[in-house]
């Protein structure tokens, strides 16, 4: 598995997939100034730009890399000379898995100490009446690649079922949209507001949704981090538990899905 | 299609493009400043696709707000007439909404403050944003330095004033804004704490179109200071209100005589009271 988890590291810096963040990355030099925009909080905005552009490079890595990765195996016929080895299929999707998520570890850790940088020369000419927590800032960027790295195995899962790249990719967006808002949604069906709105079906179904998909606004601490809010631990604990075990489940689903399909 | 087709395509279009750049920059140098804020779709539906990125939506409709006002702003301040007053309705509308994005976005009630009590009138659904505000920003003393000051100058409402300015003495630990609170029930020297409160924001403002704002806003509020000083002054060596203000103006009281930078007239009501024809606002002089 070692062997698949650098091979899938070597093909996405062959891929310049990194040169490619780095390139997006120049965006970052431009946040103190965009930043120095706003009326009375230049920190809090250096940090909102920063955080947002970190999710979106995180983002794109999840959406293309999740959905291509074991697409373009099979497409390139790679996956029969690889699980001709001794092998199995899903020790070599947990490989792809493994070698995705060190990369999106890595670009979260170079594009973290990037805008670290920025905010500290952002607060440094516009000091925030209230102070940075810098563990906070911290946690965002951890609990946004954790999020990131769950979107992943979703993408893997859709690539085991899939003989297009439509369904992995439009799949995956899908996913990380309508996961953003069940928590919402489950809220109003469940308030008092919506009891003679909403009939018990749909409010079966909302439920029946919002236990499926992923929830990934726990994942959400930029409120936290731009404005130096303390974030609940006991919260972060469970949500962290919540991601061991949704991503086991989607990749033990994904496992048994590929063990299944089959190749010609 | 010959080897030399595609050489001489991009030679031709380059050339058409070395012609076009010319006029076409021109063309959009003298197009008419798009002051328009704008179609926002329904912050409910934003709220659905913005995903993580609500903040940075909040912040950007705040962006919009800003850029719109500033390019309205300079327009008044340089030719002191007003083409098309500003979508305030449309302005609130966006600030309203980025602060259901980002109940915590500071710029969007500070904003929302300077306009919607001067320009609008507007005071309690100023104070009602700034409520929502302290509900997330329970550490700022901003907000209820802000609504304090809405409450006791506007609304008259001087036990809620006392209230909001309490609050804001325990947030800032300063005992500036209890003295000011008591100062509020008193009901007197209103110009005065509106200089003060003008002097206050003006200072603290990066944004230049606003503060220019704030600085011709407390330049018309120092001028009716002046009068009312000079007025007093007549009313204890006449015994009598004055007339006009010619009346102050001629007996040495009031010299220079005051000028209202939005282009109006100051004048005295029958119980002294002193107005201008611009009300404060460009365009507002008839």
């Amino acid at each position: 598995m070692l062997n698949i988890i650098q091979i899938t590291l070597k093909g996405i810096f062959r891929d310049r997939v990194f040169q490619g963040i780095m390139a997006l990355a120049v965006l970052f030099l431009f946040i103190p100034s965009v930043a120095s925009l706003s009326m009375r909080q230049v920190t809090e905005l250096s940090i909102t730009l920063s955080l947002s552009l970190i999710s979106f490079i995180l983002l794109l890595l999840a959406v293309f890399l999740g959905a291509t990765s074991l697409w373009k195996d099979m497409e390139r016929r790679y996956t029969f000379s690889v699980l001709s080895l001794p092998i199995s299929r899903s020790s070599y999707l947990m490989g792809r898995f493994l070698g995705l998520t060190l990369f999106l570890i890595l670009t979260s850790a170079v594009l973290g100490t990037v805008a670290c940088l920025v905010i500290k020369i952002a607060s440094g000419i516009y000091p925030s009446e209230r102070p940075i927590v810098w563990a906070y800032l911290v946690l965002a960027i951890v609990f946004a690649t954790i999020k990131y790295i769950l979107l992943v195995a979703v993408a893997l899962l859709l690539s085991t079922v899939s003989t297009s790249l439509f369904l992995p990719i439009f799949g995956t967006i899908s996913t990380f949209l309508a996961s953003g808002v069940t928590q919402q949604v489950y809220e109003y069906t469940h308030s008092q507001e919506a009891t003679h709105a909403v009939s018990p079906f749909s409010k079966y179904i909302a439920s029946l949704v919002y236990y499926l998909l992923p929830n990934l606004a726990g994942f959400d601490l930029n409120v936290n981090a731009i404005y130096s809010i303390a974030p609940n631990l006991p919260g972060l604990g469970l949500t962290i538990a919540y991601f061991i075990v949704y991503t086991v489940i989607l990749m033990g689903l994904a496992s048994l899905l590929f063990g299944l399909r089959e190749m010609k | 299609m010959n080897s030399r087709t595609p050489l001489i395509l991009l030679l031709t279009s380059l050339l058409a493009y070395g012609l076009l750049i010319g006029p076409f920059t021109t063309y959009m140098r003298n197009k008419p400043l798009e002051e328009k804020l704008g179609y926002v779709p329904s912050i409910k539906l934003l709220k659905l696709f913005c995903a993580d990125q609500k903040e940075l939506v909040g912040a950007s409709l705040v962006m919009k707000v800003l850029m719109y006002f500033g390019g309205v702003a300079g327009k008044q301040q340089v030719v002191n007439v007003i083409a098309e007053a500003p979508d305030y309705q449309g302005m609130s509308r966006l600030l309203h909404g980025a602060v259901q994005l980002d109940p915590y976005n500071m710029d969007a009630y500070y904003f929302a403050q300077s306009f919607l009590t001067w320009d609008v009138k507007q005071y309690k659904l100023a104070n009602e944003l700034l409520d929502y505000g302290m509900k997330y920003r329970t550490w700022d003393w901003y907000l209820p330095f802000f609504a304090g000051f809405n409450s006791a100058y506007f609304i008259k409402d001087y036990k809620k004033a006392v209230v909001y300015y309490k609050r804001a003495g325990e947030l800032s630990g300063q005992d500036l804004h209890k003295s000011l609170a008591g100062r509020y029930m008193l009901e007197s020297g209103q110009t005065e704490f509106a200089i003060a409160y003008l002097s206050a924001m003006e200072k603290g403002e990066r944004n230049l179109s606003v503060k220019k704002n704030y600085q011709i806003r407390l330049k018309a509020f120092r001028e009716v200071h002046r009068i009312e000083l000079s007025r007093d002054n007549f009313l204890k060596s006449g015994g009598a209100l004055p007339v006009n203000l010619n009346k102050l103006i001629n007996s040495g009281l009031l010299t220079p005589a005051p000028i209202d930078p939005y282009g109006g007239t100051f004048y005295l009501e029958p119980d002294g009271k002193v107005v201008t024809t611009s009300k404060f606002a460009f365009g507002g002089k008839k």
